[in-house]
């Protein structure tokens, strides 16, 4: 017990030491105080929000420009009030994104580090089914499964874990292969340890850097396909999101009566949420791995997923150039 | 290139077609135990027994008369006809004909995008790697960061609410005219362009940052090798090594990442079709989902899955024929 005790208050310990780390990084300070704003607007919505945001009775209240009373005013068709409603959205956004985004992180890891690790029929499987997810069209899918089994938040977050996993399960079998020849793996095979040992103590901790910063991107990244699936009328319709929000402003006529508020203050709160979600990411990933500060993660995640590929062709171009080189007579 | 990969990529590709059909024609049968009831929900005024006529009727029209199973290999059977079966839209028009119809008119928005995406960004992103550190590369650095969160149909709303209701430059929604009139007249393709550009212009921004970005940092990685320092070193010019050695050699993520987003030509334009009334293979699906027209439904995923599957055929091919040492099959 005494054991367990000790290893929860590490791992307290440690999150906190990487909590101040971030902060202390010039870049991330910005993104964590919008991320810890968002989190206090989502938990204590009902105390900071000034209306109810389902309250859809007001009907003398129509339609108002902003004002001291109603912050960003009211909606055109059912007088609710927009700022409200905007706080009250925080709530489905970093609910959908940070439960997608670490259901993706577990699923991805795991049948990613099984593909590289194990090898053999376990990764010819998850592979094939990596190139028939890749294929089939999510967001047809996504409206023909709402359609089927009702709109629903919880649906959506299946789909998305369900087609999400592909591309983190790649990026993290080939990194695995990579790990899976270098020595210290090697020596561990070499002194009999078993598979699981080596999986979750050689093989995990190595992948660990990329899992993180993939799960904060991730996160940022379903937030605006949330807002987007919502935006198309698929999410909870009982729900207030930032999506549903911009998809009322444009069918309660916001754009005809100049009603710009309407549209601009969900659409502020999708950046915020999604700016600082990979402003973390971005941080993550240069305190986690130093060595690839140079460039943006999007082209690292690429390089490392085909970094084997790219490297030879890189060098096949070195020698074919030279040899031209050679040949016309330049060096 | 080696013929012995192709033919095995060719032969996967048509196996990976095969599991996409396959779960095409389940999955939108999963929740579905009558199709006919779900195509004709039951009428007040009807009779249990009248109803079942009916149903029955319908059963007969559309095929499902039968076991799943019989439907799915005549389903199979009418592909190799090109027949997707027929729409449940008043008349039964044929799918093919229904996606012959409006896929020209996402063509046009798909097409443009990538197109002006592609041109702007390498320029931009040649710009950036050229200049990096300065103004020109800082900015798209942040613009970058922005882009993505900033959702493209953010930008088209905010789009056809500036420059189509306040200031009434272009359309806001699309003259549904333009369809039907349309007619290879340079008149019509003006009206075309008219109507098509707010769509075009929000999509392509995250497009023209997104190409930029990789552009960018594709040519910083190249610049990196040491054949570009020996380049240097032999003094050939700043602009021979930018051209000659740097961008040819920096070109591969690119074509990777256009390859990649070929998939999206027919899917990607969803939202943005919705917003502009845009009469697109987009909306033709939410059409389709709105009436329970399964056989539509079926036929626009198959399609979007079968271009999605040559678009990476195309990549992988395009992969080994840029360096034929890469058979990437073999590598695994």
């Amino acid at each position: 017990m005494k054991k367990i005790g000790l290893k929860v208050k590490d791992f307290f310990l440690g999150i906190l030491e990487f909590i101040k780390k971030i902060w202390q990084h010039p870049k991330g300070k910005i993104g964590l105080i919008f991320i810890c704003f968002l989190f206090v607007l989502a938990i204590f919505a009902p105390i900071i929000a000034p209306y109810n945001p389902y309250d859809v009775t007001e009907r003398a209240a129509k339609g108002l420009s902003p004002s001291w009373e109603h912050l960003l005013g009211t909606t055109i068709t059912t007088g609710q009030d927009i700022f409200s409603m905007l706080i009250y959205g925080t709530r489905v956004s970093l609910l959908v994104g940070l439960i997608t985004g670490i259901a993706i992180a577990f699923l991805g890891a795991i049948l990613g580090i099984i593909a590289g690790y194990i090898g053999g029929m376990a990764d010819n499987l998850i592979m094939r089914i990596v190139d028939v997810m890749l294929v089939i069209p999510t967001l047809p899918l996504t409206i023909v499964i709402t359609n089927l089994f009702g709109k629903s938040y919880f649906i959506i977050v299946l789909i998305f874990v369900v087609f999400g996993w592909t591309g983190l399960a790649r990026v993290i079998r080939s990194l695995v292969l990579v790990l899976k020849n270098s020595n210290y793996v090697k020596a561990a095979e070499l002194a009999g340890a078993s598979r699981w040992h080596i999986m979750t103590k050689h093989i995990l901790p190595g992948v660990s850097h990329l899992l993180i910063m993939n799960t904060a991107l991730t996160c940022a990244g379903i937030m605006v396909a949330e807002a987007g699936l919502s935006f198309l009328g698929l999410g909870d319709p009982t729900a207030i999101s930032w999506g549903k929000m911009l998809a009322d402003a444009q069918s309660g006529g916001a754009l005809l009566f100049g009603h710009w508020w309407w549209i601009i203050a969900p659409g502020i709160g999708i950046f915020i949420a999604v700016f600082s979600f990979m402003r973390i990411g971005l941080v993550m990933e240069e305190i986690l791995n130093p060595r690839m500060k140079a460039s943006s993660n999007i082209f690292k995640l690429f390089k490392t997923l085909n970094n084997t590929y790219i490297q030879e062709v890189f060098d096949k171009m070195d020698e074919n150039s030279l040899n031209d080189e050679v040949a016309k007579g330049e060096i | 290139m080696k013929k012995s990969f192709v033919i095995k990529r060719i032969i996967y590709a048509i196996f990976i077609f095969f599991v996409v059909l396959t779960l095409n024609f389940f999955i939108p049968r999963l929740g579905v135990d009558d199709p006919a009831e779900r195509y004709y929900p039951p009428q007040g005024n009807m009779s249990e027994i009248e109803y079942e006529i009916v149903k029955q009727v319908t059963r007969e029209q559309y095929g499902f008369d039968v076991s799943t199973f019989e439907q799915y290999i005549n389903y199979v059977e009418g592909l190799f006809n090109f027949d997707l079966g027929v729409s449940f839209q008043s008349g039964n028009p044929r799918v093919v004909d229904l996606i012959a119809e409006r896929l020209p008119w996402t063509l046009v928005l798909s097409v443009s995008n990538l197109v002006i995406s592609l041109c702007i960004g390498l320029v931009f992103g040649t710009i950036a790697a050229w200049k990096r550190g300065r103004w020109q590369d800082t900015t798209l650095l942040n613009l970058s960061t922005i882009s993505v969160a900033l959702p493209a149909f953010f930008i088209a709303l905010i789009l056809s609410f500036y420059f189509g209701f306040e200031l009434e430059l272009f359309p806001a929604y699309t003259n549904p005219n333009m369809v039907s009139n349309f007619d290879w007249s340079f008149e019509a393709i003006k009206v075309v362009l008219y109507n098509a550009a707010l769509p075009i212009i929000s999509m392509s921004i995250g497009g023209i940052i997104g190409y930029a970005q990789r552009t960018r940092n594709s040519v910083i990685a190249v610049t990196n090798e040491d054949f570009i320092l020996t380049a240097r070193a032999k003094g050939l010019s700043q602009r021979r090594v930018l051209f000659k050695h740097t961008l040819r050699n920096a070109m591969l993520p690119i074509v990777t990442a256009v390859g990649m987003s070929l998939s999206g030509l027919i899917g990607g334009a969803v939202v943005i079709e919705q917003i502009f009334n845009w009469n697109g293979m987009g909306t033709l699906f939410l059409e389709a989902n709105n009436t329970n027209d399964y056989p539509l439904m079926m036929g626009i995923m198959l399609f979007m899955s079968t271009i999605a599957i040559l678009a990476n055929l195309l990549v992988e091919l395009t992969y080994s024929l840029l360096d034929p040492r890469i058979t990437v099959g073999e590598k695994r």
